[in-house]
């Protein structure tokens, strides 16, 4: 693990030289450009609004902002994995016809996202204000809380980074498992209003999510951050920086272990 | 000189046959396997040896082809040399900076201008920003791109693009380039100024390993010449020789394809006959050791361009036969400038033959002299190498006739 992190600080020339590449890329032939950081992200969350605030009558105050601290992180995660997926299986012409570090190429995808997910931050910001709602001191917890999202992030796609080359079966199934999360962890709801499942009661339930679920952990610390604007809960996130700790550990080892393979199987 | 850039030491390489593998590994038999807690069944069946048993080592400075048939490992070979494929078995040693032009472009990106395609390409292929920042105009000027470097690189003429491509491989400044069948670049203009380019890499030392199936290319470019078959090192040694076997082998297995209605020719991959299995046995001759001598029959190092010159070889046969002694010369781009023999009639034991040139009448530079002992036109393939140094004089070039100006 500690290798595959230090080969990828070594390729960092090459790590942001891409990412740079795929931000100028994504948006070059298109008209509004660069807008589009933000508008995706908009649109979505005006979806998302009209369908769960104004059609299901979400309970929650400011929903359109409450909705947005929540989204945002989310596009950052399921990008990544979505992104990430094939990121290695996809670039053929760079595997096999010369020397490239492999482990660049699901981290350009994780970097990439994580630029977008900065860039969008003010956005974020302006539509707190909209709503009536200043930024506080708290802000300075998203540099610790990103840090735990980016490192979760960027040991799953290297796993499914890793597996999709043998597996390209992979590819089609993780767009419905980022799906199924993205229900499974509250961005569109809260928490608080998860129901009773089985013989638990509603708080057991609710924090059985959050133990089986890493992702629900990190989406309260970011509503506490700028939704209750309140110190994020500590304990979780530790508790997921520790399960990163170990994913990226069984990540690097299945990535090692397959990396000789990639250029014979892409 | 005599550190080798390139060393393979019984490099095998097998591949998984990928046509069994997709019937049989899916994410539901692996989970199945999975949950019956069995190991992964190793099947050989299922794998092709494209490579079984190199054993090569590529001296610093030397330019080396290699030739064989479509499917016999070369570029297997050369992926391997280049770090893309690790070895089954086998360990390689590069010693150097390694450039690969495998393919050019790798990494272009269409809906970006030349100027930024360099800057990725470049950090690609090795480069550093800063070395990048200091080549970029040299790869521009390079690639005659003009005002077009500041366009897309989807706008570009396939010869541009290529150009591009090349300007910037060739301007890593690796130790040890490997190139595959990319010389012809564009029109005649850029083509020649790229094989330029090569012989600049050729003669400032740096080591070129070169698949090509352009067999003249070879042989007037090559120092030596590895023929790979059947995965498999057929014969490596001075081009010409290489490439003669190479198309006898070839002819032959076309012959009998004829003749028979079938041929090693039939199956991708498959080794060519060799006429009789002489191949694998012993030669009747052979050169064990050479010295170089000057004029007064002292053993040298380096000679002067008129000094006379005296090579004694040691040879042997293993049993009485007609000698045939050879003495190839050739320069250090691989050009040979002579190649001549000498019949030493019936022989039988060992003994010392003597070449003496009266007048040694080489430019200044470092030559190699293949000495060869051959039994009953037995062809040679292993010939003893010597290197001969010759002292700067005042002209360039291979030959240094006497010569006298007046007025």
């Amino acid at each position: 693990m500690i290798r595959n992190l230090t080969e990828l600080y070594q390729y960092r020339a090459l790590l942001l030289a891409l990412s740079m590449r795929e931000l100028k890329a994504r948006y070059r032939a298109s008209v509004l450009g660069f807008f589009w950081t933000f508008l995706n992200p908009t649109l979505n969350m005006l979806v998302y609004v009209l369908v769960f605030g104004m059609v299901m009558r979400s309970a929650v105050p400011n929903y359109a902002y409450y909705l947005f601290t929540g989204l945002l992180p989310w596009i950052f995660f399921s990008s990544s994995l979505l992104g990430g997926t094939s990121s290695i299986s996809d670039r053929k012409d760079l595997l096999t016809k010369v020397r490239f570090p492999a482990q660049v190429l699901p981290a350009t995808v994780v970097l990439t996202n994580l630029i977008n997910f900065l860039l969008s931050l003010p956005l974020l910001l302006g539509l707190g204000l909209f709503f009536g709602v200043t930024p506080t001191w708290h802000m300075v917890f998203l540099v610790p809380v990103l840090l735990v999202q980016t490192f979760f992030t960027l040991a799953l796609t290297y796993l499914f980074a890793a597996l999709n080359v043998a597996f390209r079966d992979l590819q089609h199934i993780v767009g419905n498992l980022v799906q199924m999360a993205f229900f499974l962890t509250p961005v569109l709801w809260d928490l608080k209003s998860a129901p009773a499942v089985g013989s638990l009661t509603r708080e057991q339930s609710q924090q059985l999510l959050m133990h089986v679920n890493p992702m629900a952990s990190v989406m309260a610390a970011w509503r506490d951050i700028f939704y209750e604007q309140r110190i994020p809960n500590w304990q979780p996130l530790l508790s997921v920086a520790a399960i990163s700790l170990v994913l990226m550990w069984i990540s690097s080892n299945v990535f090692e272990r397959r990396r000789e393979e990639f250029a014979e199987l892409v | 000189m005599s550190t080798d850039a390139i060393v393979l030491n019984n490099v095998f390489k097998s591949f998984k046959k990928t046509s069994k593998r997709n019937e049989s590994t899916t994410m539901k038999t692996e989970l199945v396997r999975l949950l019956k807690f069995q190991r992964r069944l190793v099947e050989p069946a299922t794998h092709i040896e494209a490579l079984k048993g190199i054993d090569l080592r590529i001296p610093q400075g030397s330019t080396v082809g290699i030739i064989g048939r479509n499917g016999s490992g070369k570029s297997t070979l050369l992926k391997l040399m280049t770090g893309i494929y690790s070895p089954t078995t086998g360990t390689i040693d590069v010693q150097g900076r390694i450039s690969a032009l495998l393919e050019l472009g790798a990494g272009f990106h269409p809906d970006f201008t030349g100027r930024e395609n360099i800057l990725i390409n470049g950090i690609i292929l090795g480069m550093s920003r800063a070395e990048l920042k200091e080549r970029t105009p040299g790869i521009i000027e390079f690639a005659e791109l003009g005002d077009f470097i500041d366009e897309p690189v989807r706008t570009y003429s396939s010869g541009m693009f290529m150009r591009l491509a090349f300007a910037v491989a060739t301007h890593v400044d690796p130790d040890v380039l490997i190139v595959d069948e990319i010389l012809a670049v564009g029109d005649e203009h850029f083509s020649r100024k790229s094989q330029t380019k090569m012989n600049e890499f050729r003669t400032s030392g740096k080591t070129i390993v070169l698949v090509t199936h352009d067999l003249a290319t070879v042989q007037n470019w090559c120092s030596a010449a590895v023929w790979i078959d059947g995965g498999r090192v057929r014969m490596y040694g001075h081009s010409a020789d290489v490439v003669n076997e190479y198309r006898r082998a070839v002819n032959a297995a076309e012959n009998e394809g004829q003749k028979t209605g079938h041929s090693a020719l039939d199956q991708p991959g498959l080794a060519l006959p060799s006429r009789v299995q002489v191949e694998d046995k012993a030669p009747l001759g052979s050169v064990s050791a050479v010295r170089l001598k000057d004029g007064r029959g002292a053993a040298q190092q380096a000679f002067r361009a008129d000094a006379p010159l005296t090579i004694e070889v040691d040879w042997s046969v293993r049993e009485k036969a007609k000698v045939k002694f050879g003495l190839d010369l050739i320069a250090s781009d691989g050009r040979l400038l002579l190649s001549t023999g000498w019949s030493g009639g019936e022989l039988s034991g060992a003994g010392t033959a003597r070449v003496e040139l009266a007048r040694l009448g080489l430019g200044g530079g470092v030559y190699e002299l293949l000495l060869s002992a051959a039994g009953n036109d037995e062809t040679v393939k292993n010939p003893f190498r010597v290197a001969l140094h010759v002292a700067p004089t005042d002209g360039v070039g291979p030959l240094r006739p006497e010569l006298r100006w007046s007025l």
